[in-house]
């Protein structure tokens, strides 16, 4: 019995992951875009007040989304010193960044346009 | 904007550049503190505020995971990192550890072995500048070994062909005496054209090479100068620089040292590099002839061998062409006036052979390149058996480890990266087999080089035996691959199941499946075995069979000694009161029985053959053994002479040529009539053209046990004048060692002045010499049937062990529930036995048809023999009870209480 709940947990939990992921990306770009550069835990507080409870938990998982980013080359990072003199990576966007946020904008506001458009055509289908 | 342009301009301060999970942490305990001040600032007390911020922040194990699966470089992290675990699990159970790797360093070491010494000897080319462009060409008689030339046959050829670049000869392969420093010794002397030395790529060490100019074929005089080789440098003048216009008497006659050529030259020899080298034209001098010019223009001697370079645009195939085309009216302006027909015609049959010379001159590789490649193939058995054997075992490992596997599964690991896991471990055993084979390997060839050529050469010779590269490396991709795949297809299959039935089955059989597959591993490993073991058993019988052939003459309490002469010995020699001499004072020393003179070699390389026939016959020639016995010689070799007479010292130069033939000759060549008195003729020697029969011989196999009794004739040398009669050997009848008449030996013939005493030995150490074939083979298959042997009872072990493992719960219950100690002992043993009962049941027919394909190897053993297919079965029964021994006793050992426990 121990084991099969185990398991359950297990792949929930690899759900979440997943959709997260490319919603994540595009949360941190749009907050180093507007705030400019952050670091780590300012980005995660950020993202949790706009967000509302989303990452309530897991705080941390946004690290390994903003090692890939960096590496894509989206954003980049460097040492420095937070409001109370703390020695914290700032992360700020790339010129590469942000055309790849323009881009991911476009397709996010493309593809809400579409499915409101389904949703307002059911309405009128029925009749 | 500033900040970002900042940002921008640090690119260079990438991630990768600082080890990550380095960083990932430091950004994690930035993290947090920032959590934990603000949780501070809300009012919670330190602990609870730290606790708080380490729960928002997830789970650190799986969130670095992520993290580190984010990077790139995974390939190389990962790989080290399984690496790292395959070795902790490999220490774990040292006792596998230990089996794999001694079983495929075995295995790769035997293969490259082999390998190796196969092609040092049949395909290594000669370490000269293009090989590929020499071509060896010369003169051959039907299709005999040696094809030379005449010095004018060979400016005419080189002259008018247009394909070579350049051509050069030489006469090689002269063990002489040199006095260097008063020394005497022997060494092998080499006379080259003036561009031998340097058309094959030589550089001096010191001084200087042999040159064109030193050359002059057509001047009446000769440059007596002479170059030494690297290592003859280094072990008869200690390496000294002061060699170099020294002189050195060869043969008696003084020649100048002018040169050493640099550490590996060989000349066009693959194994032998000329001792000392000297102009073509002081070969005359060197045996003794003052006009050089009239042994330099014989038309008919072909006394040289001869070479050439390619040019860029020719083939063999044109220059075979074009030579081809030129010989024809070449050896009919060279063919020598007033000679007899049968010499004439002889002289027009030669024609012109030609190879490639890229791989040099070598005794060895005629000899043994098909015994090379059937041990190859042995060897390649050998391997496929310790396959077997490790898959066998790693199949059984895996299925044992699939406890650890559910767990892993359970906790997140990913199927691909398990069997990655896997993959690993399988390599790294490989590499470590790999490690020791190498190791074994170098030694194994040079063990078997160091056999086969102290067999065949007196003079210091070497096979360049390196482990080969490839072969080594396809031998551990095989062993690899096989390791992988028995060791993946289990590991893939156990993944793929549910992680909680694996936690679930400690001790349920895993897989009948994977049962199966170990089983009919370890049934085709014992199947293999007993094809080696049984082809060992063919072979050793063959040894045994060939040593039992009785040769007709006497072998044990016979010396052997080589004399030869000394410089000037043999002028003005009467040949007769010289060896009557030698007889008598040898015949009259204590503890010996009677000694003669002979010019053979029993039991040594024989080569010389000629065709013979009735004179007046109308019958063809048919091909039969020449040898050349002196008085006497019969009688001490135990030969009786079944009608007729013997030689006498009577029988020399002035009287008629007369023979002595073979009870096979006689049979074969003078059916029906009364042999004495008859004349033989052998048309292409121009000495023997017309010999009268005045003995018969009984039949003896000198030299090839396997060839019964060949036609034999028998001449005396002192007949045919000085170039014959000197060069004997004397063989004594005693029952004292060889070492014991050596010293004596030596004072008769250094007292009487004419020779030296140059080697001693037994005709019985002589004829196991010629078992030498058959004594390599025996002992390789030997140890190979051996190793083969060894391997199956490693694996019978394993697997029975793992099995009684497996099945610990089942015994418990049995004598649980009464069983006692005997039954449950059988019952495994039992299991083994079937296992190899089945192994010798597909064995057998393969070692039959084995056997067929071997046939041309064997000799006095039928290819059904039974007694050698019986012996095998029995052997692998007793090695399956040996080896299911210790698994069963284990067995018997269970304990019903703590086995039930055990779930």
């Amino acid at each position: 019995m121990r084991y099969f709940l185990l398991e359950t947990k297990m792949t929930a939990k690899k759900q979440k992951t997943d959709v997260l992921q490319g919603t994540l990306a595009l949360m941190i770009l749009k907050t180093l875009d507007v705030l400019g550069p952050l670091h780590g835990y300012g980005i995660a507080r950020r993202i949790e007040q706009i967000s509302g409870d989303l990452l309530a938990v897991n705080q941390g998982t946004l690290y390994p989304v903003l090692l890939k980013l960096e590496q894509e080359g989206a954003i980049a990072s460097e040492w420095g010193a937070s409001e109370n003199n703390r020695r914290a990576r700032f992360y700020g966007l790339t010129r590469a960044g942000r055309k790849q946020l323009q881009v991911e904008t476009q397709d996010w506001e493309q593809t809400a346009a579409i499915i409101g458009r389904f949703f307002a055509a059911k309405a009128e289908d029925l009749s | 904007m500033r900040f970002l342009r900042r940002f921008f301009t640090r690119l260079v301060n990438s991630a990768a550049r600082r080890t990550n999970a380095e960083r990932f942490r430091e950004e994690m305990e930035q993290h947090i503190a920032f959590e934990t001040a603000e949780n501070l600032h809300a009012g919670l007390s330190p602990a609870e505020a730290r606790r708080q911020a380490i729960l928002k922040f997830g789970a650190r194990e799986s969130i670095e995971q992520d993290y580190r699966d984010e990077r790139g470089l995974l390939g190389i992290e990962t790989l080290l990192r399984d690496a790292h675990y395959s070795l902790r699990m490999l220490r774990k159970s040292p006792g596998f550890t230990l089996i794999a790797v001694l079983t495929l360093a075995l295995g790769i070491g035997a293969n490259t072995a082999v390998f190796s010494l196969l092609y040092a000897l049949a395909f290594r080319n000669l370490p000269v500048p293009h090989p590929q462009q020499l071509v060896r060409f010369g003169a051959q008689s039907g299709d005999e070994a040696f094809a030379g030339l005449s010095l004018p046959m060979f400016e005419e050829l080189a002259g008018r062909q247009k394909v070579f670049s350049s051509a050069f000869a030489w006469s090689g392969d002269a063990v002489l005496n040199v006095e260097m420093d008063g020394a005497m010794s022997r060494a092998d002397v080499w006379a080259v054209s003036g561009n031998f030395q340097t058309e094959l790529g030589a550089v001096p060490e010191i001084g200087r090479l042999i040159v064109p100019d030193d050359v002059d074929l057509h001047a009446p005089a000769a440059t007596q100068v002479a170059v030494l080789d690297y290592n003859y440098w280094q072990r008869r003048c200690g390496g000294a620089a002061g060699v170099l216009g020294k002189t050195i008497k060869i043969e008696g006659i003084p020649f100048t040292v002018i040169g050493v050529s640099r550490r590996g030259f060989g000349g066009i020899s693959a194994e032998a590099p000329p001792e000392i080298t000297v102009p073509l034209n002081a070969e005359p001098l060197i045996l003794g002839e003052t006009d050089i010019q009239k042994y330099l223009q014989r038309p008919d001697a072909r006394w040289l061998e001869a070479a050439g370079r390619l040019r860029a645009e020719a083939t063999l195939q044109r220059a075979r062409a074009q030579l081809d085309a030129l010989w024809p009216s070449i050896r009919e302006a060279l063919l020598p006036a007033g000679k007899p027909s049968a010499e004439r015609a002889h002289f027009l049959a030669l024609h012109l052979k030609m190879e490639s010379g890229a791989r040099g001159a070598s005794a060895l590789r005629r000899r043994f390149t098909q015994p090379l490649y059937f041990l190859l193939g042995l060897s390649g058995l050998v391997l496929l058996v310790a396959c077997v054997n490790l898959a066998s075992l790693t199949l059984a490992r895996a299925a044992s480890r699939g406890h650890e596997m559910g767990v892993r599964i359970a906790l997140g690991a990913s199927r691909a990266r398990l069997v990655r896991q896997m993959l690993t471990e399988a390599v790294m055993l490989s590499l470590a087999g790999m490690v020791g084979g190498l190791a074994f390997a170098f030694w194994g060839s040079r063990m078997l080089s160091n056999l086969i050529i102290k067999e065949v050469y007196i003079v210091p010779a070497e096979v360049r035996v390196t482990p080969d590269l490839r072969i080594l490396g396809f031998a551990t991709a095989a062993a690899v691959i096989t390791g992988i795949l028995f060791g993946l297809a289990p590991a893939w299959r156990s993944t793929r199941e549910d992680p909680a039935s694996l936690l679930q089955a400690q001790s349920r059989v895993h897989g009948s499946e994977t049962a199966r597959l170990s089983k009919g591993l370890i049934v085709a490993q014992v199947a293999l075995s007993f094809v080696l073991v049984a082809g060992a058993g063919f072979f050793i019988r063959t040894l045994e069979k060939l040593r039992a052939v009785d040769p007709g003459f006497r072998v044990t309490g016979m010396v052997d000694a080589r004399l030869s002469a000394r410089p000037n010995g043999y002028k003005n020699i009467d040949w007769v009161s010289y060896y009557r001499q030698l007889l008598e004072q040898v015949s009259g020393e204590p503890g010996v029985v009677s000694a003669a003179l002979v010019h053979m070699q029993p039991g040594g390389p024989h080569e010389w053959t000629e065709e013979a026939r009735l004179k007046d016959g109308k019958a063809p020639a048919t091909r039969v053994d020449f040898d050349m016995v002196m008085p006497g010689a019969f009688c001490v070799m135990g030969i009786p002479l079944l009608s007729g007479r013997d030689f006498t010292w009577q029988d020399d130069a002035h009287t008629p040529h007369v023979a002595i033939v073979s009870r096979s000759f006689a049979q074969q060549l003078i059916p029906g009539k009364e042999p004495i008195g008859q004349i033989i003729e052998i048309p292409s020697q121009p000495k023997w053209q017309s010999v009268e029969i005045v003995g018969i011989a009984a039949d003896a196999t000198l030299y090839d046990l396997r060839q019964h009794a060949p036609p034999t004739v028998y001449v005396t040398p002192l007949q045919y004048g000085d170039d014959w009669a000197g060069w004997a050997e004397v063989l004594i009848q005693t029952d004292m060692p060889a070492s014991a008449m050596t010293g004596r030996l030596r004072q008769i013939v250094a007292f009487l002045g004419r020779e030296y005493v140059s080697s001693v030995g037994t005709l019985s150490d002589g004829m196991e010499r010629s078992l030498l074939r058959e004594r390599v083979t025996a002992m390789l298959s030997a140890f190979f049937g051996g190793l083969a042997l060894l391997l199956a009872a490693i694996g019978l072990y394993g697997l029975m062990a793992y099995s009684v493992t497996q099945r610990t719960r089942e015994i418990g219950i049995r004598m649980a529930l009464g069983a006692r100690r005997e039954p449950v002992r059988w019952l495994i043993l039992r299991e083994t036995l079937s296992l190899a009962a089945a192994g010798i049941a597909i064995g057998l027919p393969c070692a039959l048809a084995a056997s067929r394909l071997l046939a041309s190897l064997l000799y006095g053993v039928s290819t059904r023999d039974p007694l050698t297919l019986v012996v095998p079965c029995g052997i692998l029964i007793g090695v399956a009870a040996v080896a299911g021994w210790q698994p069963a006793r284990r067995a018997t050992r269970v304990d019903p209480m703590v086995a039930l426990r055990v779930e």
